[in-house]
């Protein structure tokens, strides 16, 4: 079988070393070719937003975004083979349906063993719902810490105690931190599942709010209240999202 | 169960010596008596004999009244209260025996008051011999025993230091290193040595400091800084040092106490920023006290793991036990930096 297009990877790590072994046996294989190096998961998401590659060296231990937090901003199929020196992510790295899982120290044999299997399941061009198997997997690492959001080439890390409360706008969420709008391609059953419910309530249809925001609620008509935040902002509360809110306080 | 039938050949032994005894008895009676030695033997040997059982009591009366545990008064009412009673026995016994012998043999076995107090006197002074003996059994035993709990413990405290020390070497740390050193071998053979030479220098340097008890500082901070170097091949340019023993070079610390912060400064400050950042370990000395710091620039928005507590509780836990209340240690974080400052009195280097 002769490749006509080279397989064009990027290589994410953020110890140059580890970089170069990986640049080194790529470059001894035929048909590969490296496109991007990068040194972070924002370069990470950048990169492959940007040049659209076949396949993702992926380190997991790396400063501000992790292995796992660049595929789930990527969300859509990207694959990826992993290497890492911890075989601790390595049932992770088979629910988000890695290709392969390298642990360092690796050997040229297994790289190639890894690239092969690569080229195998890029030819049976299997499409990898990695969104779907990303939140299955998320509940076992309990509630986010933080939310990441892609804007385009850029990355939005919020640390979830900045989230004032996030609003549900058709197709989209918006998280609302710091005095500014940040749009997320996500449901708001989504974004409630995954933030710890002793902090973020749902207090109505359309917002989820942290419990820490709120000044005091007052009743504005028969049956319907109003939150009033710290800053003086006003959200609607449903009689069901009182509910909640009593409970919970 | 009682010592003497714990193992065959102690009875015949104590039989024995015995023997010598009843021996000395006979020729007491013999002699004093005036029976004649054919008699004496006669009188003297199975008396002896059957003493030597009531003897064995001896032993008893040693655990119940334990020399370490009792009170003077305690001990000589009952030492004397049991040789006395003993040695009345064997007064009992001796009138009947004589008596049956002078039946039996017709011989002039007279029991006059000399023959009984020369009785008494034999029994109550054998039985507290015999006392006396189980007292010094049971101390060499006891010590024994003593022996053999400081070796367990000794075991153990080895055993639990080798399980910290596994502990602290990171193995990811050697994944990582390995790693590296992989990467080396073709672009850069030379530094690929290097590598290697200070991935050994470490890894011996922290084994030897393993089995120590206190060290000088300066070598704790070699040792912290060799770890750097060995790191800063991974990280490159991201990852910066400064070390600086502040004249408190000869003052004794507790080993590879820095280590673990030294390691965590790496993993979860400089690690996590993308710019990497200074690791600063310093040292200062006042006339009673060593303070030693470790400084690290950190992201505040860094996902926060419980793991990371675990190396700086150790140290606390250690120093616990070491200082009492005597050491502090103090973690503190703000202004993007995170600082651990560790305390500890002098204790001065000792000259050989």
């Amino acid at each position: 079988m002769t490749e006509e297009q080279p397989l064009r990877v990027v290589i994410v790590d953020d110890e140059p070393l580890a970089r170069g072994v990986v640049r080194e046996f790529a470059s001894r294989q035929p048909g590969v070719e490296v496109v991007a190096e990068c040194a972070n998961g924002f370069e990470a998401v950048k990169a492959v937003s940007e040049l659209h590659p076949d396949l993702l060296f992926l380190d997991v231990q790396m400063p501000k975004l992790n292995g796992f937090e660049v595929l789930e901003l990527l969300g859509r199929s990207v694959p990826v083979i992993f290497t890492t020196a911890y075989d601790k992510y390595a049932l992770r790295a088979f629910d988000v349906h890695a290709i392969d899982y390298l642990m360092k120290p690796f050997s040229e044999e297994r790289f190639a063993e890894a690239l092969a299997r690569a080229r195998t399941r890029l030819a049976a061009r299997e499409e990898m719902p990695v969104e779907d198997l990303l939140s299955e997997a998320r509940p076992r690492t309990g509630p986010l810490e933080r939310v990441l959001i892609r804007d385009g080439s850029q990355v939005h890390v919020i640390p979830v105690d900045r989230i004032d409360y996030v609003e549900a706008q058709d197709d989209y969420v918006c998280f609302k931190a710091d005095a500014r709008d940040y749009l997320k391609d996500q449901t708001m059953g989504a974004v409630e599942a995954s933030l710890d419910p002793a902090r973020f309530v749902r207090i109505h249809r359309s917002y989820l709010l942290n419990i820490e925001r709120i000044a005091r609620v007052e009743l504005y008509a028969k049956d319907s209240r109003v939150a009033i935040l710290r800053d003086g902002r006003r959200l609607p509360v449903s009689r069901a999202g009182y509910a909640r809110l009593v409970k919970l306080l | 169960m009682h010592p003497i039938f714990a193992r065959g050949g102690r009875l015949a032994v104590y039989l024995t010596v015995w023997t010598l005894a009843g021996l000395t008895l006979s020729a007491l009676l013999a002699a004093r008596g005036g029976l004649g030695w054919g008699v004496g033997l006669a009188a003297g040997m199975p008396l002896t004999l059957a003493y030597a059982f009531v003897c064995l009591s001896a032993w008893h009366v040693s655990r119940f009244t334990p020399l370490a545990a009792s009170g003077q008064v305690r001990l000589i009412a009952t030492s004397l209260g049991a040789s006395f009673l003993s040695a009345a026995a064997l007064v009992l016994l001796a009138r009947g025996w004589m008596f049956l012998l002078d039946r039996w043999t017709g011989a002039d076995a007279a029991f006059g008051a000399d023959t009984v107090s020369l009785v008494f006197g034999f029994g109550q002074f054998v039985y507290l011999l015999s006392l006396a003996v189980s007292y010094i059994v049971s101390a060499a035993e006891q010590a024994r025993h003593a022996e053999r709990r400081a070796f367990q413990g000794q075991v153990l405290s080895r055993e639990a230091e080798l399980r910290t020390l596994r502990a602290q070497i990171d193995p990811h740390f050697l994944f990582n290193s390995l790693h590296s050193i992989s990467a080396l071998t073709s672009a850069d053979p030379a530094g690929a040595r290097r590598m290697c030479l200070l991935l050994a220098d470490f890894l011996r340097e922290s084994l030897s400091l393993g089995s120590a008890d206190r060290i000088p500082l300066a070598r704790e901070l070699k040792l912290a800084e060799k770890y750097l170097e060995v790191e800063r091949v991974r990280y490159g340019d991201r990852l910066r040092l400064e070390v600086d023993a502040g004249g408190a070079d000869d003052c004794l610390v507790p080993s590879l106490l820095l280590q673990p912060i030294v390691e965590n400064a790496v993993t979860h400050g400089v690690a996590h920023r993308l710019e990497g950042g200074l690791v600063r370990v310093t040292a200062s000395k006042s006339p009673s006290r060593v303070t030693m710091v470790v400084e690290n620039p950190c992201d505040p928005d860094r996902p926060r793991r419980t793991g990371g507590g675990v190396g700086l509780a150790n140290v606390r836990s250690r120093l616990g036990a070491l200082y009492g209340n005597d050491a502090t240690v103090n973690a503190s974080e703000g202004d993007g930096f995170w600082r651990v400052e560790i305390s500890v009195p002098v204790v001065a280097r000792e000259n050989p």
